[in-house]
C-alpha cells in the first residue's frame, strides 16, 4: 500500500493583528494523545492559536512539535508562558509542563469553551478513550464514562479501516452515509472483531446480497457509533424521559469529524449536535489552557 | 498445458501462470479495499503480460483466497486450506503439514496422502495479525522491512501482551511513551505476535518438528519467523515466493483432472 489513507490532514490557527508582547499572561495546554497532539495558546484569556498534529511514535517531539507550530513562527517560546498545563495519554512527556491535569476536566472544560455554556454532555472520541462526560450547568462534572477494554482504541481502528478499504479517512463518514438503509452492524463487542469482519462483508456470494462498498462502510462505522452510544446512554436514564442530552451535545475528538458516526450518534439520541468555529480535536488542549 | 491460479486475500492478489509444472510468471499487488474486483483485474494482467501470453491461451483458472469470488474470470474456485496442500506436497513432496500465514488468517493443515482432512484456523483474538504488524511497523515508523531486519533479542527485556492485539498496541504505545527506544518496542511486539500465532500452530493438529512447511506474507518478515521457529520448537521449511503458495496451489489444481468446483 503506497498510499497512506489513514493520514488525516493536521491542522493549526493563529490569531491575527495580534502580538503576544502585549498581553499580561500567557498561558498555554498540551494534549499529547496516542494518536494526535494539540497544543492551544491562551493570552489573557483570549484563545490565540493552537495546533494539531499526528503524534507519530516520538511522544516527547510531538509535544514539542505540536508547542512550536501553535505559537506560529511569532518567537513565543514556552520561556514566555506564565502557566503550561498538560493533560492525555502522554502528558508527562510535555516536558515544559509546570501543572498536569486529567483528561476528563480539561474535555468539559475546554468543550464549554467552544460550543458554548449549553454543552453539558461532551462525548470525547479520541484514537485511545471514548469519554463521555456530563456536566452541571456550570463547570463540574456530573459524571463520566470512560470506553472498558474492549471498546478502546476506536479512532485508531477507523485510521486501520481506512487503509484496509483503501478509502481516504475524510471521505469514510460522507460515503456511509450515501446509502438507502443502514445494513446491520458488525460485531460491536471489539475493533478487533469488527475490523475483520468488516473484511468479510466483501466476500460476495458470502451473503444473499452483497454489499456495496458503502454499505460495507455504514456497517463498520454503525457498528463504532453502538458503542459509543452505549457510553452516552449511561449518563443518562433515557428510558425514564431524562431528555438533559437534547441540545447539550458536544462531540470533540478525532471521530467527531466523521459525519458517518456522528449522523448516527445524533439520529438514535434524536437531537443534533452543538457545532464549533474550532477544530472539536482541540477540546483537551484548551480545557487544560483554561484550567492551567 | 498453461493454467492459472489466483490468490485474492485481504491485503494482497497473487497470481501463478504455470505450464506443466512449470512456473511461466507471478504477479502480486495491492487487493484494492472496497474495490478488489479491479485490483484482481489489474493483477491478472500483469501476470498474463509477464508471461506473454493472451488469456485465451490459459486453459483454465482456479481462485482461491477470501476473494476468490471477485475472480469473475475464474473457471472454479477452491478453499484456500486446499490449494496449501496442493501447493506444499508440490514444492516439498515430504511435506506432512503446511502452515500459512496471511494478512488476516492462520492456517494450519496436516497432509496426509493427497487429501486434506483437518485444518486449523485463528481465532477472532488472533485474526488479522499479518495487517496488524503492517498497521504497526508503519505507527512505530521503522516500516515493514526494518521490522523484519530485527535482531532476535531486540526486545531488551520489553513485553506486550500476547492474547489480544487491542492490548499489544496499547501496552506498546505505553511504552513508547515511557520513551523506550521503537527498536524495543517493536521487538517485544514481533516476541508478541510470535506466542499468539504459536498458540494457533499449537492448537488442535501440531506440525511435526520437521516436514512443515511454511506459506504467506509473513514469510516476508524475517524477524518473525525466526521468533516462530525458536517459539515452537518447529523447523519451517520456506521456500522461495512462499508468499505464492496459495496462487500455486490453485494454479496446480487447475490442471488437475476436475480438481476444482465450478463457480457457483
Amino acid at each position: 500500500m503506497s498510499e497512506a489513507y489513514w493520514r488525516w490532514p493536521e491542522s493549526s490557527w493563529l490569531r491575527e493583528g495580534r502580538d503576544w508582547r502585549d498581553a499580561s499572561g500567557v498561558a498555554a495546554g498540551i494534549d499529547v494523545g496516542t494518536t494526535s497532539t494539540q497544543a492551544a495558546i491562551f493570552c489573557d484569556g483570549e484563545l490565540h492559536g493552537y495546533a494539531n498534529i499526528h503524534t507519530g511514535p516520538d511522544f516527547r517531539a510531538a509535544a514539542e512539535r505540536a508547542m512550536a507550530l501553535a505559537a506560529g513562527g511569532s518567537g513565543l517560546k514556552t520561556e514566555n508562558m506564565q502557566r503550561i498545563a498538560a493533560t492525555g495519554f502522554g502528558a508527562r512527556n510535555a516536558v515544559c509542563a509546570t501543572k498536569f491535569l486529567d483528561e476528563v476536566q480539561c474535555h468539559g472544560r475546554g468543550a464549554r469553551f467552544m460550543y458554548g455554556p449549553e454543552a453539558t454532555t461532551v462525548a470525547d472520541l479520541g484514537g485511545q478513550t471514548t469519554k463521555c462526560v456530563r456536566l452541571y450547568d456550570w463547570d463540574r462534572v456530573r459524571d463520566f464514562v470512560m470506553s472498558d477494554k474492549c471498546a478502546t482504541g476506536m479512532g485508531r481502528s477507523v485510521e486501520m479501516m481506512a487503509d484496509m478499504l483503501q478509502v481516504p479517512i475524510t471521505e469514510m463518514g460522507a460515503r456511509s452515509l450515501d446509502v438507502e438503509k443502514d445494513p446491520e452492524p458488525v460485531s460491536t463487542t471489539c475493533y478487533s472483531f469488527a475490523n475483520p469482519e468488516t473484511i468479510g462483508l466483501l466476500r460476495t456470494g458470502f451473503k444473499e446480497a452483497p454489499y456495496s462498498g458503502n454499505e460495507v462502510l455504514a456497517a463498520y462505522l454503525f457498528a463504532v457509533a453502538w458503542r459509543i452510544l452505549g457510553s452516552i446512554g449511561k449518563l443518562y436514564d433515557l428510558d425514564a424521559g431524562d431528555v438533559k442530552v437534547h441540545g447539550s451535545l458536544a462531540f470533540t475528538g478525532g471521530l467527531a469529524k466523521n459525519a458517518g458516526i456522528t449522523r448516527r450518534l445524533e439520529r438514535a439520541l434524536g437531537t443534533t449536535a452543538l457545532s464549533s468555529v474550532h477544530d472539536p480535536q482541540l477540546a483537551g488542549a484548551i480545557g487544560a489552557a483554561l484550567l492551567a | 498445458m498453461v493454467t492459472a491460479g489466483v490468490d485474492a486475500g485481504f491485503e494482497s492478489v497473487k497470481v501463478v501462470v504455470l505450464e506443466d509444472g512449470k512456473v511461466l510468471s507471478r504477479a502480486l499487488g495491492t487487493s484494492g479495499g472496497l474495490e478488489r474486483k479491479k485490483a484482481v483485474l489489474a493483477v491478472w494482467d500483469e501476470a498474463l503480460k509477464a508471461a506473454g501470453i493472451p488469456a485465451s491461451s490459459v486453459a483454465r483458472t482456479v481462485a482461491t483466497g477470501q476473494g476468490k469470488y471477485d475472480a469473475d474470470f475464474a473457471d472454479g474456485c477452491v478453499t484456500e486450506p486446499i490449494a496449501d496442500g496442493r501447493a506444499a506436497s508440490f514444492v516439498f513432496p515430504e511435506a506432512e503439514s503446511v502452515v500459512d500465514i496471511g494478512a488476516d488468517q492462520a492456517r494450519v493443515v496436516p497432509l496426509k496422502g493427497d487429501g486434506v482432512l483437518q485444518t486449523a484456523l485463528s481465532q477472532k483474538c488472533s485474526s488479522g495479525i499479518g495487517a496488524f504488524i503492517r498497521h504497526m511497523a508503519g505507527r512505530l515508523e521503522i516500516g515493514l522491512d526494518g521490522l523484519g531486519a530485527l535482531a532476535p533479542d531486540a526486545c531488551g527485556g520489553k513485553t506486550v501482551n500476547d492474547g489480544c492485539i487491542v492490548f499489544a498496541e496499547l501496552d506498546a504505545l505505553e511504552l513508547l511513551n515511557q520513551n523506550v527506544p521503537r527498536k524495543e518496542v517493536a521487538g517485544a511486539l514481533i516476541n508478541a505476535m510470535a506466542v499468539r500465532l504459536n498458540s494457533v500452530i499449537q492448537d488442535k493438529v501440531v506440525p511435526p518438528r520437521d516436514g512443515a512447511v511454511l506459506f504467506g506474507g509473513i514469510t516476508k518478515n524475517a524477524a518473525l519467523v525466526e521468533a516462530l521457529k525458536a517459539r515452537s520448537g518447529i523447523n519451517f521449511i520456506v521456500p522461495e515466493h512462499a508468499e505464492y503458495g496459495c496462487a500455486l496451489g490453485a494454479a496446480l489444481i487447475a490442471a488437475d483432472e476436475g480438481g476444482a468446483a465450478p463457480k457457483q
